[in-house]
């Protein structure tokens, strides 16, 4: 007897191998049996004419504010996602002292882009350490967390705030590892790392400052218990990435560890990246490095207003300058000629690309109320072109009519070139992920590359069959990451399974959502799912298409591997 | 292939020591003075103060392949 069994559903067991017509059965949260006909149990699913595989892991999140207020990472469960990887790029919550809260807050908030409102409405801080942290959101959580120690709050931790400033001693490089230690034992999965992040100071976030000498020691601190890396790279530049590649192998041979990168970026702005980063992955791959990519799979939007620092400018230090220094300071800026025309000017420079294909003239007004309604839908420059100004003086005019809450929307920045990524996205020491879950929420919908897969790569382009795409999703990421007893659909492992309709699961159109824990104030970009039957963590059910969520909360923290 | 054997790098870099500025490093690279180290290393010069180099950034010290 079985508590629950899907019913003749087509298997896709996570292995890649083809899929099969049976029923999975679940006792006691765990996949009991595969196979046909397996008998009666306390709950049938009947999931004829769906695909049942095993739960998604999406690796590359910032869902660690989030996780405090909703345990389900909502709406990423409904697209599948049964395991979040969150604590990417240098940045988790914790260990975190209560004296340096409102200063990481800050950097959080800031690389992220996570209105403030909502964070500190939602941030009830009740930790210090990384076990203490996830002790507090597995208090309510319906999805399955595997955190990373940021390298940045390592630093903070150890050294203060001096660990924006320099490089640590050889003491504090043994405090370092001690941490980590610490945090492996609260529950950490692994640690993250960046060389590319800016602070809301514009300056480097403290993990930049490491030394080799102290990365190397982290790191063999992860080989000693065979847990991974994750880093943000130099990402948008062919050779700086390539070296960067180089050096993750050195550290992987040289520890045994696995490394991931994200984000591996296609666009127009980079021509040869792509090529020039899978090149030299195969190169090492073929030494026995384990480095691996991580590539999203759907093309960027970005949505932005003026009130804020968006991504788009962070290759316009004027812009940057102008867009940090508030409210008012903004609006003065936007009305004074001789700045007007700097910023203007700085538009058409390509002063340090970030990979993204952005043109202001390209751009559209995507929401305003005023007078400038009517234009709402309008690229820049064409409005520009009306009024005979240049496309930046017509979006801080707009800007300043609207109060800087007129929105802009970007599109095609990159990652639309769906041949190339379709091979990518099939690639060996290539990963699906990147995907930033719970980050950027005003710039665009962080959710839904995984139902994306199947609608675009294995229906549209018929880049990856059904099982490639599981596979793909669930057990090569488990592997990647060393997640033990997850990912695959046989009998042992968690029951985290998804049942959905392969002819039409997708996401849905990018709407806005009011439902961060700051009663309305801020909003956040979300997409919704279409073809997802039910979604199960742990055995029981935490989504069906009929009734939505359900308060079942049998998420965990998962368990990493160890030598 | 074998750990060991590393392919030669795209190009040749080094990471600057703590506290090492442009001079210092141009003083370790032969035949590169400071304005031709940064232009070799666009993704450094630009960078705006008061971090200039990082003890972990790529400083490629030969300029990028024609």
């Amino acid at each position: 007897m079985f508590d629950l069994i899907i019913r003749q559903g087509r298997i896709c067991d996570g292995s890649g191998a083809p899929s099969f017509i049976g029923d999975v059965g679940v006792r006691d949260g765990r996949i009991a049996a595969v196979g046909p006909n397996l008998g009666e149990a306390g709950r049938i699913v009947d999931a004829s004419g769906h695909a049942v595989a095993p739960g998604f892991i999406d690796p590359h999140t910032h869902y660690d504010a989030q996780l405090t207020w909703d345990g389900l990472a909502q709406p990423s469960l409904e697209h599948g996602v049964t395991t979040v990887i969150p604590g990417n790029c240098s940045l988790s919550l914790a260990p975190l002292r209560a004296e340096h809260r409102e200063f990481l807050g800050a950097v959080f908030r800031q690389i992220e882009e996570m209105p403030k409102s909502a964070f500190d409405a939602g941030i009830e801080w009740t930790w210090e350490s990384m076990a203490e942290y996830n002790e507090t959101i597995t208090r309510d959580l319906g999805v399955n967390v595997a955190p990373l120690a940021g390298h940045s709050l390592l630093r903070l931790w150890v050294l203060g705030y001096e660990s924006r400033d320099r490089a640590s001693t050889p003491e504090e490089v043994r405090a370092l590892c001690d941490l980590l230690r610490e945090c492996l034992d609260g529950g950490a999965l692994g640690m993250s790392t960046s060389f590319s992040d800016v602070d809301h100071e514009f300056r480097p976030v403290p993990s930049r400052l490491a030394s080799m000498e102290e990365l190397n020691a982290l790191c063999a601190v992860l080989g000693e218990r065979n847990r991974p890396l994750q880093l943000l790279p130099e990402f948008w530049a062919a050779d700086l990435l390539a070296t960067r590649i180089d050096i993750m192998a050195e550290l992987s041979l040289r520890h045994g560890i696995s490394v991931t990168f994200s984000p591996l970026f296609e666009s127009a702005s980079t021509p040869g990246l792509v090529e020039a980063a899978v090149e030299r992955l195969e190169l090492h791959a073929a030494r026995g490095a384990r480095v691996t990519a991580q590539m999203q799979t759907r093309p960027l939007d970005m949505t932005f207003d003026m009130s804020q620092v968006s991504a788009v400018f962070s290759a316009m230090p004027t812009w940057m300058g102008t867009l940090l220094s508030g409210h008012e300071a903004i609006q003065g800026a936007f009305r004074d000629p001789a700045t007007r025309e700097t910023l203007a000017r700085e538009t058409e420079t390509d002063r340090m690309p970030i990979a993204l294909d952005f043109h202001l003239s390209r751009t559209r007004l995507s929401a305003a109320t005023g007078s400038a309604h009517a234009d709402v839908g309008r690229t820049l420059g064409e409005i520009g072109e009306e009024r005979g100004l240049h496309p930046a003086e017509v979006m801080m005019d707009i800007s300043l009519e609207e109060d800087l809450k007129a929105r802009f929307t970007a599109s095609g920045l990159g990652h639309y070139d769906d041949a190339k990524i379709g091979v990518a996205l099939n690639h060996p020491q290539i990963q699906i992920g990147a995907g930033d879950g719970g980050a950027h929420v005003q710039r665009f919908a962080t959710y839904g590359d995984t139902s994306y897969l199947f609608s675009r790569f294995v229906r549209e382009r018929k880049a990856l069959s059904l099982e490639r795409a599981v596979q793909r999703l669930s057990a090569d990421i488990a592997e990647i990451w060393g997640i033990q007893g997850r990912g695959r659909l046989i009998p042992g492992q968690a029951a985290d399974i998804t049942i959905f309709d392969p002819e039409t699961f997708d996401r849905g159109p990018e709407e806005m959502a009011f439902d961060l824990p700051d009663a309305g104030e801020s909003f956040r970009f979300i997409r919704r799912s279409t073809g997802m039957k039910e979604v199960l963590v742990g055995g029981e059910s935490v989504y069906r298409a009929e009734s939505g969520y359900s308060q079942a909360r049998r998420g965990a923290i998962v368990e990493g591997a160890s030598r | 292939m074998s750990p060991e054997d590393a392919p030669a790098p795209l190009r040749r870099f080094l990471h600057p020591q703590p506290g090492e500025g442009w001079e210092e490093i141009a003083g370790r690279v032969a035949d590169a003075d400071v304005a031709t180290l940064q232009s070799w290393n666009l993704h450094l010069a630009m960078r705006p103060p008061p971090i200039v180099l990082t003890p972990v950034d790529i400083v490629f010290v030969e300029p990028p392949a024609p």
